[in-house]
């Protein structure tokens, strides 16, 4: 991440920090910068970006950075850092909206994978109404190969993370914590709905 | 006494053993477990991430279902469907317009008057009153539990309110001591364990999850004990990677609340299905003659 000086231009700082503010239902302009969130967050060391900055850079219309930083894609939404701010802001909700802005905006996720899990997650949700960890898997690894595939990650990326996951696998399978049946609501049609009213609430 | 019970979908599948702990140690405290007819996933957070609408519509349809239970109270033992759930049923309250355009889509509508608890809140009133203490067969003396509350027990995405301390819970403690266990204090009860990137941004979690093992160890705890599924398989699932990737030691099996009441009831480690840990948990507690 670049440390280079914040600009402040108010054409852009507009419209971005308005929708997140919206969409999020967090007041970001009540931050103080006191860095209680960021001393709270535990994948701040990693992300180099805490919450006090992702939300400096909104207000400063800083578009790109803010969609594209590892702290959207590495939130583990623990709450702690709206939690423990003085102003009740919480980051959290903002890295989902951010999140979502982009996938909107068809940008390419930070951490595909991430993007992965959870569009895969909703999908058999709408399918059945409930997850089933196994087809869940199975199709998130689907997912990933695919992308592999295609941005040339080739197939020794793609057999090591199966690797990965086949080794859990089995171990689940020995341990009697995999479940083979397929678990699914009976009114699906009352799911159906619930998930074409979502896509006519986003506007198509 | 009848409740109304949500499992979700871990209990339906890998924790399965969580569901059939719940149901038998809530039998033996006077308690039947009703679950709700046609539950649907409540989309944990990945709802959240893709989709407002959907993250507070696909609980409300547990409301409307659990509301139409006639019950008046509803158990909701995993973590992350309670936060969930808790935090749709106040926004849905606070929102009436959304409320009704939900409602239009369900058969069973939401009203907003079933009460949800926490599988803590139960057991601490239970410790409380006394009623655990006269169903206990043994004493786990010399059990040393962390006491791992994760994320979703005590921190929401909104202005919730809890009866326990939110950065230092005692809950679970006071039902560990109820049980003669000696919880120890540390500073990791309420850290993440990194949730859904065990699976999706798997260096992160062992990170994660390893500043929690060697505070316990630290301490000298002997087992981890928790209440969420998600942070039960992570900890124990990953365990071997985590000790192996920053060169821990020793192993901490890692308890449901609900075992160490079982075996304190005087179930068998069948009865309460230990086998199903990835951390041996049966060593401990022979070691400790409590099985
Ligand atoms: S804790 Fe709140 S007010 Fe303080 S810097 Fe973080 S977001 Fe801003
Ligand atoms: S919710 Fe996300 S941003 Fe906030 S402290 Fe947790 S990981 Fe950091």
């Amino acid at each position: 991440m670049s440390s280079s000086v914040l600009q402040f231009e108010p054409e852009l700082s507009q419209p971005l920090i308005q929708e997140v503010m919206s969409r999020s239902g967090q007041n970001l302009l009540a931050c103080y910068q006191c860095r209680r969130c960021a001393a709270g967050c535990p994948v701040g060391d990693e992300t180099g970006v805490t919450p006090d900055r992702l939300i400096r850079m909104i207000i400063l219309g800083e578009r790109e950075e803010a969609l594209n930083n590892l702290l959207v894609w590495k939130c583990v939404a623990c709450y702690t850092c709206g939690t423990r701010c003085p102003n009740n802001i919480q980051t959290a909700r903002i890295n989902e909206t951010l999140k979502q802005i982009s996938k909107e905006a068809h940008i390419e996720p930070l951490l595909p994978k991430v993007s992965a899990f959870h569009d895969v997650f909703l999908r058999l949700t709408s399918h059945f109404g409930r997850v089933n960890e196994l087809v869940f898997i199975g199709l998130y690894e689907m997912r990933n190969a695919k992308r592999e595939l295609k941005h040339g990650g080739g197939w020794k990326a793609v057999a090591d993370e199966m690797k990965n996951h086949a080794k859990l696998g089995i171990s689940m399978m020995k341990k009697k914590r995999m479940h083979f049946q397929l678990n699914r609501v009976k009114r699906l049609s009352e799911i159906k709905r619930l998930f074409k009213k979502a896509k006519d609430e986003a506007g198509g | 006494m009848q409740i109304a019970y949500y499992p979700g979908c871990s209990l339906h599948a890998s924790s399965e053993l969580y569901d059939i702990q719940c149901k038998k140690v809530f039998r033996q405290l006077g308690i039947e477990l009703k679950e709700i007819e046609d539950w649907n996933c409540c989309g944990a957070t990945s709802a959240s991430k893709t989709d407002d609408f959907l993250s507070v519509a696909l609980p409300a349809r547990n409301l409307g279902i659990a509301d139409a239970s006639g019950l008046s109270e509803m158990l909701i033992p995993c973590s992350s469907c309670y936060n969930r759930t808790l935090v749709t049923q106040k926004i849905l309250y606070e929102d009436p317009e959304l409320k009704n355009k939900i409602n239009i889509e369900l058969s069973k509508k939401v009203e907003g008057k079933i009460r949800i608890s926490s599988i803590l809140d139960i057991l601490v009133s239970k410790a409380d009153s006394g009623e655990i203490a006269e169903k206990l067969i043994k004493k786990l003396e010399g059990l040393k539990p962390a006491c791992y509350y994760g994320c979703l027990l005590t921190r929401f995405p909104g202005d919730i309110k809890i009866s326990d301390n939110i950065e230092n819970p005692q809950g679970m403690e006071t039902v560990c001591k109820a049980l003669g266990a000696e919880p120890i204090d540390w500073s990791y009860k309420t850290d993440c364990c990194g949730a859904s990137a065990a699976v999706n941004d798997t260096d992160t979690s062992l990170f994660l999850m390893s500043k929690i093992i060697k505070d316990a160890l630290e301490r000298e705890a002997n087992c981890f004990v928790t209440t969420c599924p998600m942070c039960q398989i992570n900890m124990d699932a990953y365990q071997d990677q985590v000790c192996e990737c920053y060169g821990i030691q020793k192993k901490l099996p890692v308890f449901f609340i609900t075992e160490l009441l079982g075996i304190a009831m005087g179930f068998t480690p069948q009865g309460m299905q230990l086998d199903r840990h990835f951390v041996d948990s049966l060593g401990l507690l022979k070691e400790l003659k409590l099985i």
